[in-house]
């Protein structure tokens, strides 16, 4: 496809490195993280934040101190006063639709450069007080009298501490009530998907993290995270990726969510994690006139929709759509990012899409999409390893897909992830060159 | 007609609307000009059928700025100081005795007379803007309030609050001020003049009354400490005043004599008494100095560093300091602390942390005390950002270069970062003992390379010495000087020479300790005789420890090779770079250190590890004073005169000041000089060059000086 001047690229991106939640990363506030991240950014491009238009981030859990998070990372960052933030929330893809969004803005002609990036700190979701005693609370606090606040106290049980961790809320299907392990694990039936499959391939995901890792390529899109308060420790790595981690330590795993016949385990499903990723976007037009060389080109993105409780089959729902935007067949694409929530939930995606019947059914094409080549799949490792800091992924998996395209000078890739609540998003990039 | 101006009463009905908004000038001040027409429109009052007067100033931050200084400067004799206190007093007492009520409506500074009119009126009500401050600095130019303060402050807010105030020459906020009870009320800026309009009506309504506020204590501790238990809040204030000043200030002391005898009395005796207390110390020496100590730091603010009034500093928002340890970590603190983005460059994650932790440290302990809020750290920290490679150096404005005191690494490095910055980026290196010049060949446009040399710890010392290189632009000289002045500092314009300025002057009053040392005397008697009698804040030998013994070993040998037989090291020095005793840094110098690296007292082993026996004292305190101060000036005079490191004497004080702590009640070195005279001064360095050595022999400049009678500042 010929270049023009509405092209939205992705001049560069940086993220931190993902650290598993309640490690090193803790006490670092989400909007820190991204702060981190962009400052860092807006250097390594020798951005001039005047010319920044939007600023769109991702985020699930908004932290209740800073609820429009974008805004937080952006005055943050650095980026100027009368430029304006927002925040967007597509469950796990969140740092997808923020770069969706900032597409979208390009080409209607809205705005010429955009920042887009998610940010999430896992660790830090809180415990809520339950509605008993938040009543208890707020009669309290309306007592005008000592013996009304008294009979209020009175009203205590120790029953009413027991706190909502919004954590396991947020990771409940809100439709069908069943935790998101849980949608992993019917997947994993209907597509008889093995232990052993899914095992195999958690051990990939980190023999690639820890390859990438040593030989730094993912530090290449990493900026260290110095830790404060007291800035003592540095993260300058992934902390999730275990270096000689072994099938025979993952197998010996017991299933967690679905302890009698399940195969879903935590080491082949991804960890909470903490982290945040950005990208600046900019139309063709405005890279070129400031000296940019792109990474890439989005060429196109789709979200869609599905049941639930199959959440993880998104991918490929979203793939085959984001492909008939792109005007692209299966064929052409030479990489791929695919979230790795859960390997079943990858492993499933990949048998849906190389499934006659199942493209027919579901897709209504006449024949299978394709099959994913393994080796072409989260070359670098993925969310098992790695780790999934939900409102981040987004845009790290957009972000290691174009560096390792470039690397490799690969044309067209591919980066889709299944998304809590039953929506697949996909997003189609092309290699700058 | 401009002053008439500057001053004009705005009817609103009923209520005078008092508007000032001294024309020509930047801030209201109670110049002789403007007292007289206040009192002309005093009178006004008296005879007009007002009903209430309302004072605003119209000025964006200052409401009155004090009295003019350069007044007071002027002022000679007694009698002199006498009429203008007495005046001033006066028109004080006119506002308080107007038969109508009178309300300041107060936005911006209001300090000194300013503070002292407000006093005077019946109702204060300012503006929560950060702008706004009031209180009285008078001790800081070595007086005391004079138009009513000391009389006033403490029947409004109480003796130990006015104290507080008057003692320590402090300015309060808004809140502060509210709390203590100097203002009534706190306001938005933007409905202040309305609130006071409002306020005036509903005192119009009920009875247009004065009121003289006067303060009884909110609860049972704070009425007791305003009656029987005042002796206890006099005595304790005192001994905070002596701990603090070790009594070479006497404008604190005299105040707060002013305060206890003035208490209770008759306005009349209270501002006699005032009036008294004020002529003791106006005038004196102390005040003198302090008063051109004041004019030096308004030059620095008013100036560029450069003659050539049309070069214009760039303006400066992103800086990159190469080098993130004690002094790039120190740089990057008041940087991002006066709102200067800053990048730290280092080779390792480990010593960027490091600079990290240096400027987090200082602002949480400014949180600790509540002098900063959580969200200003926050805010703070983020202008702090760090990184192994030079991303971002092209939209660098200036880069700082602060990495190991060695002139091929520095040169290496220069020339690299120069290939990463934007073609006209200015480098500055912060080096305390390298060539200027020579560094300057590293940058391949040397008009824009330049010296910036903060002192240790960064955060505290107020001095920057910007080294001008033959070759360094005005351009490049203004933008260093505004950008110091910008992150806080008091900088100066020094020419390239071994030490520049304060080091070069400083280094031979530490090696005169040494040889102090070597001749018998106890570290901690020298110590203190130059802390507690000469008024540095801290002696020689405490000094080396927080400087690195290390350090001024290795100086001193730098400086041994370009100022030869002026300079000579003592045994005891040359012993000392053997010894692992490194000072602060390694819990081991002339002192004791405790775990935390809090100084303990004198490691008297280091006598014995010297070889030398128990300390006799041979010398006394005059000697000792002589020795290591004529040794300076002597040193200064060179400086000055026939090197030009500086073109002004005031430069030689200002920088001795801010950068070594040089008693400011000295006025600084020179003034200090002047004020024991060139003539006795070249007859005691001829009498130490013969009993101590060469060191001591007068220079040139100073010999001439001597012979014509001329003063340093003469």
């Amino acid at each position: 496809m010929s270049k023009a001047a509405n092209d939205v690229v992705i001049v560069d991106g940086v993220r931190t490195p993902f650290a598993k939640a309640g490690t090193v990363l803790q006490d670092v506030h989400a909007a820190e993280l991204g702060q981190i991240a962009l400052q860092e950014l807006i250097a390594r491009t020798n951005l001039d934040v005047k010319t920044v238009e939007e600023v769109i981030i991702g985020c699930v859990g908004n932290p209740a101190d800073a609820v429009n998070i974008g805004r937080v990372v952006a005055l943050r960052a650095g980026i100027p006063q009368n430029v304006s933030a927002h925040t967007v929330h597509r469950n796990c893809a969140s740092a997808l639709e923020s770069i969706a969004t900032g597409y979208n803005m390009i080409k209607a002609g809205s705005a010429e450069v955009v920042v887009a990036g998610g940010t999430e700190n896992m660790s830090q979701a809180p415990l809520m007080f339950g509605k008993k005693m938040t009543d208890l609370f707020a009669k309290l606090q309306f007592s005008k009298t000592t013996g009304a606040k008294l009979a209020a106290l009175m009203q205590f049980r120790p029953s009413f501490l027991a706190p909502r961790v919004s954590i396991v809320e947020a990771l409940t299907d809100p439709f069908v009530g069943i935790n998101m392990g849980m949608t992993a694990e019917i997947l994993a039936k209907e597509f008889g998907i093995s232990r052993l499959e899914q095992d195999q391939f958690a051990l990939q995901s980190h023999l690639h993290a820890v390859e990438a890792t040593k030989n730094g390529l993912l530090s290449q899109e990493m900026t260290p995270v110095y830790i404060g308060p007291d800035y003592k420790k540095v993260l300058d790595k992934d902390n999730g990726p275990r270096d000689g981690q072994t099938l025979e330590a993952l197998q010996k795993l017991k299933p967690y969510f679905d302890r009698r016949t399940g195969t879903v385990t935590v080491g082949n499903a991804c960890p909470l994690t903490d982290g945040a990723a950005m990208v600046l976007l900019m139309s063709r037009a405005r890279a070129e006139a400031q000296g940019y060389k792109p990474l890439a080109r989005i060429r196109s993105y789709a979200f869609a929709g599905l049941e639930p409780e199959r959440m993880g089959l998104g991918p490929a729902y979203a793939a085959p759509l984001a492909l008939k935007k792109a005007g692209l067949d299966f064929k052409q694409i030479d990489l791929i990012e695919l979230n790795e929530a859960f390997a079943a939930q990858v492993l499933a995606c990949r048998k849906a899409l190389a499934s006659v019947q199942w493209c027919q059914e579901k897709l209504g094409l006449s024949s299978a999409v394709g099959e994913i080549d393994l080796a072409r799949l989260n070359v670098n490792g993925g969310a098992i390893a790695i780790g999934h800091p939900v409102g981040a992924t987004g845009t790290r998996l957009v972000l290691t897909l174009a560096k390792e395209m470039k690397r490799r000078g690969m044309q067209f890739g591919l980066a889709t992830l299944g998304i809590g609540g039953g929506q697949g998003g996909a997003m189609i990039v092309e290699n700058e060159g | 007609m401009s002053i008439q101006e500057s001053l004009k009463i705005v009817p609103k009905g009923e209520i005078a609307l008092l508007e000032w908004d001294h024309i020509g000038e930047r801030a209201n001040k109670l110049s002789t000009p403007i007292m007289i027409r206040l009192k002309e429109i005093l009178e006004d009052l008296k005879k007009s059928s007002y009903k209430a007067v309302v004072i605003v100033s119209k000025k964006p931050k200052i409401f009155i700025a004090g009295a003019d200084i350069e007044e007071i400067k002027n002022l000679k004799s007694k009698e002199d100081f006498r009429f203008a206190v007495e005046s001033g007093q006066g028109i004080m007492n006119a506002i308080e005795d107007l038969p109508i009520p009178v309300i300041a409506a107060i936005h911006g500074a209001c300090v000194g007379g300013g503070c002292e009119l407000i006093l005077a009126c019946d109702h204060r009500i300012a503006s929560d803007d950060k702008t706004t401050k009031i209180g009285l600095p008078e001790v800081k130019l070595g007086i005391i309030p004079g138009f009513g303060g000391c009389v006033r402050l403490p029947r409004v807010v109480g003796v130990m609050n006015a104290l507080d105030i008057i003692l320590a020459g402090k300015t309060v906020p808004a809140v502060k001020a509210l709390k203590i009870g100097l203002v009534d009320a706190v306001v938005h800026p933007s409905i202040l003049e309305s609130e006071a309009l409002k306020l005036a009506e509903k005192v119009i309504k009920e009875g247009g009354k004065k009121r003289r506020k006067s303060f009884s204590g909110k609860n049972l501790q704070e009425k007791l400490m305003n009656s029987v238990l005042l002796p206890m809040v006099y005595s304790g204030a005192k001994k905070q005043v002596m701990s603090q000043s070790h009594g070479h200030y006497p404008a604190p002391l005299e105040a707060l004599d002013v305060v206890k005898k003035s208490h209770g009395k008759s306005r009349e005796k209270a501002l006699a008494i005032e009036c008294v207390g004020f002529c003791n110390v106006a005038g004196g020496e102390v005040s003198r100095n302090l008063v051109s100590l004041f004019f030096m730091m308004e030059n620095v603010k008013k100036r560029t560093g450069v003659a050539d009034a049309s070069v214009k500093p760039r303006e400066v928002d992103h800086i990159a300091v190469l080098g993130a340890g004690t002094m790039g970590g120190g740089i990057a603190y008041v940087a991002a602390d006066n709102g200067v983005h800053v990048r730290m460059k280092d080779i390792t994650t480990d010593a960027i942390s490091k600079g990290y932790q240096a400027a987090a440290r200082v602002w949480d302990k400014l949180l600790k005390k509540r002098r900063i809020t959580k969200y200003e750290k926050i805010e703070k920290m983020s202008f702090v950002t760090g990184g192994l490679d030079y991303a971002g150096f092209k939209s660098m404005d200036v880069v700082i270069e602060a990495i190991v005191e060695n002139m091929e690494i520095k040169k290496k490095v220069i020339a690299e970062t120069y290939q990463q910055c934007s073609p006209d980026v200015i480098i500055a290196t912060n080096t305390s003992s390298l060539s200027v010049t020579e560094m300057a060949e590293a940058h391949p446009r040397p008009e824009n390379f330049v010296g910036m040399h903060f002192f240790n710890p960064v955060d505290k010392m107020p001095l920057v010495e910007v080294i001008r290189g033959p070759k360094t632009s005005d351009e490049a000289t203004a933008t260093i000087f505004e950008l110091s002045k910008k992150m806080g500092k008091t900088p100066i314009v020094v020419k390239d020479g071994v030490g520049f300025l304060v080091n070069r002057l400083l280094i031979p009053y530490l090696i005169e300790a040494a040889f102090f040392l070597q001749e018998g005397m106890d570290i901690q008697k020298v110590d203190d005789v130059f802390v507690k009698k000469f008024g540095m804040p801290m002696g020689p030998f405490h000094l080396m420890d927080e400087v690195g013994i290390d350090v001024c070993v290795k100086v001193s040998k730098i400086f041994k090779k370009s100022l030869g037989e002026r300079l000579q090291l003592p045994d005891a020095l040359v012993k000392l770079e053997d010894s692992h005793r490194l000072g602060k840094k390694n819990f081991k110098g002339f002192y004791k250190y405790d775990s935390r690296g809090k100084k303990q007292e004198v490691d008297s082993t280091i006598y014995a590890e010297l070889g030398l026996g128990t300390p006799t004292n041979p010398l006394s305190d005059d000697d000792l004073i002589g020795r290591a101060m004529y040794n300076m000036i002597n040193e200064a005079a060179l400086v000055l005169v026939e090197e030009k490191i500086v073109d002004t004497a005031e430069e030689v004080d200002l920088g001795m000041i801010m950068g070594t702590g040089f008693p400011p009640f000295r006025g600084g070195l020179l003034k200090y000089a002047d004020s024991v005279g060139t003539e006795k001064m070249v007859d005691s360095l001829e009498l130490y060059a013969k009993k101590y050595g060469l060191r001591f022999k007068p220079s040139n400049p100073l010999r001439n000086m001597a012979k014509t009678h001329r003063t340093f500042y003469s």
